[in-house]
């Protein structure tokens, strides 16, 4: 969608400013000066045009990242570059370089859709003659046209975040970082701005997003990094990480106490019923099953744990979800309740795991 | 700064554009608020009407005949906008951190500097026509301004002097609190009690002596005075007695001293704080 000229980004010109790399952290530690330790020791390498996922529940330390590589957020330790540019010494340098989507939806209310895009290109300083042509590309590309002399403090909630996405992309930055940006959307929403993202990924913009749904980071991240408590805990592909997981997984609720658990618990794993080795996890209202033939062989543990007098009151295969990453990488589930990072992380009052089920069927 | 070897084409922001364009877009603001703009001029001009028609007879010989009530009142009442005007800044920047717009900015390659300027200036704007509309109107109800339209623009000037502290302020008070109900208590708390313990509304002389040293160190005091030494063309100051330059400026040297001090102290402390909430230190 955009016909503008990428390689001028994406070229070195004199081979020692920039890598071929968008992103290149070395050990950063964030402290905030009550002593928490938001972020302990992340580096990052991501390679031009990548399409790279930042995943974690609430408060892990996503947007005290993203902030730092944005210039917003001076590193206590460690080294950042963004796009061949340090971070403490040429920050200026890296903000002409980057788009950056908040995660709380910001567009300046009294302005129409136009008049903020305008702003940006201002504020971007993209070249006057480029300014109105932009304009009405990013318009269109974000659905908007239609609206555009209108004020934006009548728009829903899904048309602030794609003119906020549009006000990021006016000077169509080589890398942009989106933080959580479909938080709070609707599903039709959140698909829409899932095909932008895509189509300027597909023009050879670096994107670097975070987000705390795996089903969205499948869908769109060609790598991701899974941050807990200021710590990168894995990195792969999306399906690298589904691979930690090993399957599918059986959710049963028992209608018993925890003896019943433990004894449906035993019976998945010594009858054999699965042909892998699964993971079974003993839950507040029943078992987790984790295995790659869970939805082949569901029903022949149903009738195995009916035929031992064990009630089942319900049951459901999914496909694994943040959380069942995380207890596959980590052995604990995510804590709903973690405190927010300072400053930084609004709790979104959505588990993380709910949110990334509704879509696990997919 | 721009080099056509960088690989990354090189914005063409420069000092000049930055302060304009957030000078606009805070120009754009006022005018979509309407209500905003138009009650902030509403209560000066409501003090205005019903202070000269109630407080107006008895004033008036308090005065001593030598001027009219309205001449005496407008200069307080400018005073009284630019106060106002001024508080509003600091809770447009505290608008401006809540819905996130702010950071938003501060992510842009703009000037930092340029960003708090064109604001400003937008400001002084808005002070400065909403004070030619009250010169306007207190002409029309019998005020006189006796150094004519030179005495009229020393008056704006005069008062966007006085604003700059408060405006300073303001802003402190905005990023010491974050939040858009504190600032605004703050700025009115201060305010309207600050405006009736001055030489706005009365003559000082007239007033408990508590009151007389309040005043001597109330800033609304040398705001009001050097507005209204302006307005009269004469020594209006009570609470000193200056004699050493003559005439009106044993008020105006210093009233405008007081001001020019004040504005270099608050000045001061503001830009401290917009630097500490604009740097990327970790806070």
């Amino acid at each position: 969608m955009f016909d503008g000229d990428m390689s001028s980004y994406m070229t070195d010109t004199d081979g020692t400013t920039q890598g071929d790399h968008a992103i290149e952290t070395d050990g950063v530690e964030v402290t905030y000066s009550d002593g928490t330790e938001a972020v302990r020791g992340v580096s990052l390498s991501i390679p031009r045009g990548e399409f790279f996922g930042f995943l974690g529940p609430n408060g892990a330390g996503k947007t005290t990242t993203i902030k730092t590589l944005a210039t917003l957020l001076r590193p206590t330790a460690g080294s950042v570059r963004v796009n061949g540019f340090d971070v403490e010494s040429e920050p200026r340098k890296i903000r002409e370089s980057i788009g950056y989507m908040a995660q709380e939806t910001s567009v300046i209310a009294e302005m129409t859709a136009r008049e903020n895009l305008r702003f940006a290109c201002d504020a971007y300083g993209v070249p006057k003659t480029d300014r109105s042509g932009r304009i009405e590309e990013l318009l269109d590309l974000v659905d908007l046209a239609d609206v555009a002399d209108k004020q934006a403090e009548g728009f829903s909630g899904g048309m602030k975040k794609r003119l906020d996405a549009a006000m990021a992309l006016v000077h169509r930055p080589p890398l942009v970082f989106l933080d959580e940006p479909t938080t709070g959307l609707d599903p039709k929403a959140r698909n829409r701005l899932w095909e932008y993202f895509e189509a300027i990924n597909d023009d050879g913009t670096t994107i670097f997003l975070t987000t705390q749904y795996l089903e969205e980071a499948d869908y769109l991240c060609d790598r991701l990094s899974v941050i807990l408590d200021g710590e990168i805990v894995a990195e792969g592909s999306p399906a690298d990480l589904k691979r930690e997981v090993g399957g599918e997984i059986l959710d049963i609720e028992l209608e018993d106490g925890s003896d019943a658990r433990d004894r449906a618990a035993d019976i998945v794993r010594e009858d054999g019923l699965f042909s892998d080795d699964p993971a079974v996890d003993v839950t507040d209202g029943g078992i987790s099953v984790t295995s790659r033939d869970a939805r082949q062989r569901g029903p022949d543990l149903l009738v195995a744990l009916r035929d031992a007098g064990i009630a089942v009151t319900g049951f459901n295969v999914r496909s694994p979800t943040l959380d069942d990453v995380f207890l596959a990488i980590t052995g604990e589930h995510i804590e709903d309740d973690l405190p927010d990072e300072p400053g930084a992380e609004q709790a979104t009052g959505e588990t993380p795991a709910a949110a990334a089920a509704d879509g696990g069927e997919r | 700064m721009s080099s056509e070897t960088e690989g990354v084409a090189r914005t063409s922001n420069t000092f000049a554009s930055d302060v304009w364009t957030n000078f606009m877009r805070w120009n754009i603001n006022a005018v979509r608020n309407p209500f905003v703009v138009i009650s902030s001029l509403l209560q000066p001009i409501i003090f205005l009407f019903l202070f000269t028609q109630v407080f107006g007879n008895v004033a008036g010989q308090a005065l001593s005949g030598r001027i009219s009530y309205e001449t005496y009142l407008v200069p307080a009442i400018i005073v009284q906008i630019a106060l106002i005007v001024a508080s509003s800044s600091g809770i447009g920047l505290v608008d401006d951190i809540e819905s996130g717009v702010f950071q938003k900015t501060l992510v842009t390659p703009m000037s930092r500097t340029a960003i708090f300027l064109g604001k400003t200036l937008s400001e002084l704007v808005r002070i400065v026509v909403q004070i030619v509309i009250v010169l306007a109107l207190g002409v029309l109800l019998g005020a006189e301004i006796k150094s004519g339209l030179t005495g009229a623009l020393a008056i704006i000037g005069v008062a966007v002097l006085f604003s700059l502290w408060f405006l300073a302020f303001s802003n402190v008070v905005a990023l010491a609190t974050r939040d858009q109900e504190s600032t605004i208590i703050a700025a009115n708390m201060i305010q309207l009690p600050l405006l009736f313990v001055s030489s706005a509304f009365l003559p000082v002389n007239s007033m408990p002596d508590w009151i007389q040293v309040v005043a001597t160190y109330n800033p609304i005091t040398y705001g009001v005075d050097a507005a209204r030494a302006i307005m009269v063309n004469a020594d209006v100051m009570e609470v000193w007695n200056v004699t050493a330059f003559g005439g009106i400026w044993n008020t105006l040297v210093p009233a405008i001293g007081v001001l020019v001090a004040l504005d270099l102290v608050f000045g001061a402390i503001a830009v401290y704080t917009i630097t500490r909430a604009t740097s990327a230190d970790v806070q």
